[in-house]
């Protein structure tokens, strides 16, 4: 059997080492674009504030290819699929033959269209030589803008406050953090931010970035005008799916999938930030670009391809933060906009503010604000979908933990089928 | 005896398993477990350590019944998953999850995902810390401290068998 999976990271890595994990003769083929081999992307902004170095980044051993008998082609992009001819083309014009294909190929940051945006010193965060290049410009650089109060753009403020820049966050909606939190959430997270020396303005947008060749300020759309160096765009990223569409792949949001993470060619299967998949909090389709859900993809895509049938349960979107020591975590619908959800909150002021979204007694989303240790509990109780009217009365409880769950598991047996529920309830 | 532990603790079958009907809540798992993972690992010494120690292990109450419960080492976990450092893994020999200390960036992604809780902040190092089934010792701290024995190594066949003794017994 010959794989072939296009992309290093989440997603791909873990499907080349379960394809393997069954298959020991199978031939197994990586191709990526970037020659820093098995970096996590999410750990580029601790590179970027000093917490680690490059070694740090890495979120495999670095005999991982070898050690799992992988040839790859790194520093290559891959640029066209024959899907009738089962053939991968890369940009040496290197042709590739697979039986099975997996695009993996994640995200890009999403671009700006405001003039100015090509001058030097207005960058992003994705790739490693993004964050090298914002590091060689550190002692040059002293007032930061961050276009974007999003997780993507926060992360990166948080990371180039750790270097003492002065930094503006500039965010468009009227709250930071807008898709992952509610309000309330929110402005606790912003007056953190605040207190730490990071400047917000939301409700704002950029209109143009100012300077000669290289950024020297940049103009709002209200008309005011910011001294800076340095520009990052942080508004989140779209889906590397232009290799799926020019071979005729259904593509939507992003490479559509079914529950075995197939795409429209049965021999073409997609995971991670490029696939589209089943939600399980909203119960539609969606990108749930994230980590860990890229992960889980990889590895189921990895089952179905080696032919051991294996659905997906589908993704719920989960965002964990943490600035200046002030952890949140939301899962799911935090803010729902149709009628029919039921809000229940609890807050202990400037201890923690904690929130459930429930709809008919299921628990479909969550924001734990300061409190966060409860929150894999609750993360069960949203993918199983049980009802939990019976301890609703418990789940905001500064006590609350796996034993108030256990009856509901014993109740609930089937959606909790892993073996550690099991050894759990032999006493119960 | 001791090799006969040791053994155990090698072994992917043995795990640690509370049985309910005895647990009574007394903490002593946690304190031990608090202790074992302390510069000194002695009681009286660290109270005047530095960093405070962190237990891995909490006794819960489900009504009047009370449950001590720690990592669950899945065999499928979502923490290694949901680990986008590389801190936590698997042992594939001894089927335990491991967790590096020091690729841990305290991003909080395991805590996240950890269906049972069982993952512990350290706020003051910023890093996650969970049960490590007790490197520097041939038992279990938390096994060895409890008064009832409702704390049991074994596989669960070995449990489910003193289980029905017990109730035999009674």
């Amino acid at each position: 059997m010959k794989y072939v999976i296009i992309g290093g990271s989440a997603a791909g890595v873990t499907a080349a080492e379960t394809l393997r994990k069954y298959d020991k003769k199978a031939e197994i083929t990586m191709v990526s674009d970037e020659t820093f081999a098995l970096y996590s992307r999410c750990l580029l902004t601790y590179l970027i504030s000093g917490a680690i170095d490059e070694e740090g980044l890495c979120f495999k051993n670095k005999d991982f290819y070898k050690a799992n008998n992988i040839k790859t082609y790194l520093g290559k992009k891959a640029v066209a699929i024959d899907a009738k001819n089962k053939t991968l083309t890369l940009e040496d014009k290197t042709a590739i033959k697979y039986d099975k294909l997996l695009i993996a190929t994640g995200a890009s940051p999403k671009k700006l269209s405001a003039p100015g945006i090509d001058k030097k010193g207005v960058l992003t965060v994705r790739r490693i030589d993004d964050a090298r290049e914002i590091i060689s410009m550190m002692d040059k650089v002293k007032q930061i803008a961050v276009l974007g109060g999003g997780l993507i753009g926060l992360r990166d403020a948080y990371a180039l406050r750790k270097r003492d820049k002065e930094v503006t966050v500039i965010v468009k909606s009227p709250q930071v953090l807008s898709q992952m939190v509610d309000k309330e959430a929110a402005d606790i997270i912003q007056a953190v931010l605040e207190k730490n020396g990071i400047k917000v303005k939301t409700g704002v947008a950029a209109k143009e970035i100012l300077g000669a060749d290289s950024v020297s300020g940049i103009l709002l759309d209200n008309g005011e005008k910011l001294q800076c160096q340095m520009v990052i765009i942080g508004k989140g990223v779209n889906p590397n799916s232009e290799i799926a569409s020019a071979c005729g792949l259904k593509v939507e949001d992003a490479i559509v999938v079914d529950e075995f993470l197939r795409t429209s060619d049965e021999n073409i299967f997609a995971a991670g930030d490029v696939a589209q998949t089943h939600d399980i909090a909203r119960q539609v389709k969606r990108v749930n670009a994230l980590w860990p859900c890229a992960v889980e993809q990889g590895e189921a895509a990895a089952l179905n391809m080696s032919g051991k049938s294996k659905a997906y349960d589908g993704s719920l979107s989960m965002n964990s933060v943490d600035f200046f020591g002030l952890g949140c975590i939301s899962m799911g619908i935090t803010k729902p906009k149709e009628a029919g959800y039921e809000i229940i909150s609890k807050v202990n002021p400037g201890v923690y503010y904690k929130k459930l979204v429930l709809k008919g007694n299921m628990v479909t989303g969550m924001v734990f604000l300061g409190d966060i240790k409860a929150a894999g509990i609750i993360s069960i109780l949203i993918k199983s979908r049980i009802d939990i009217s019976s301890i609703k009365h418990l789940l905001l409880e500064d006590n609350f933990d796996y034993a108030k769950v256990m009856p509901l598991v014993a109740d609930n047996q089937e959606k909790f089928s892993a073996e550690e529920y099991k050894d759990l309830m032999i006493s119960f | 005896m001791s090799k006969d532990l040791l053994n155990k603790k090698k072994s992917k079958e043995v795990k640690i398993f509370c049985d309910i009907t005895k647990c009574v809540g007394c903490k002593s798992c946690e304190i031990a477990c608090a202790v074992e993972h302390s510069q000194s690992k002695d009681i009286y010494s660290v109270v005047k350590e530095s960093s405070r120690p962190k237990k891995r292990v909490k006794a819960q109450s489900i009504g009047k019944r009370v449950v001590s419960l720690h990592c669950q080492h899945c065999e499928d976990a979502p923490c290694v998953k949901a680990c986008m450092s590389g801190a936590l893994s698997k042992d594939p020999a001894t089927g335990a999850t491991l967790h590096d200390n020091d690729k841990c960036v305290g991003c909080w992604m395991c805590v996240m995902v950890c269906p049972f809780g069982a993952i512990v902040q350290d706020v003051e190092n910023h890093i996650a810390v969970k049960c490590d089934l007790c490197p520097d010792r041939e038992d279990f701290a938390c096994v060895a401290a409890c008064p009832t024995g409702a704390l049991f190594v074994g596989t669960k066949e070995e449990f489910e068998k003193k289980l029905k003794e017990k109730a035999k017994k009674e």
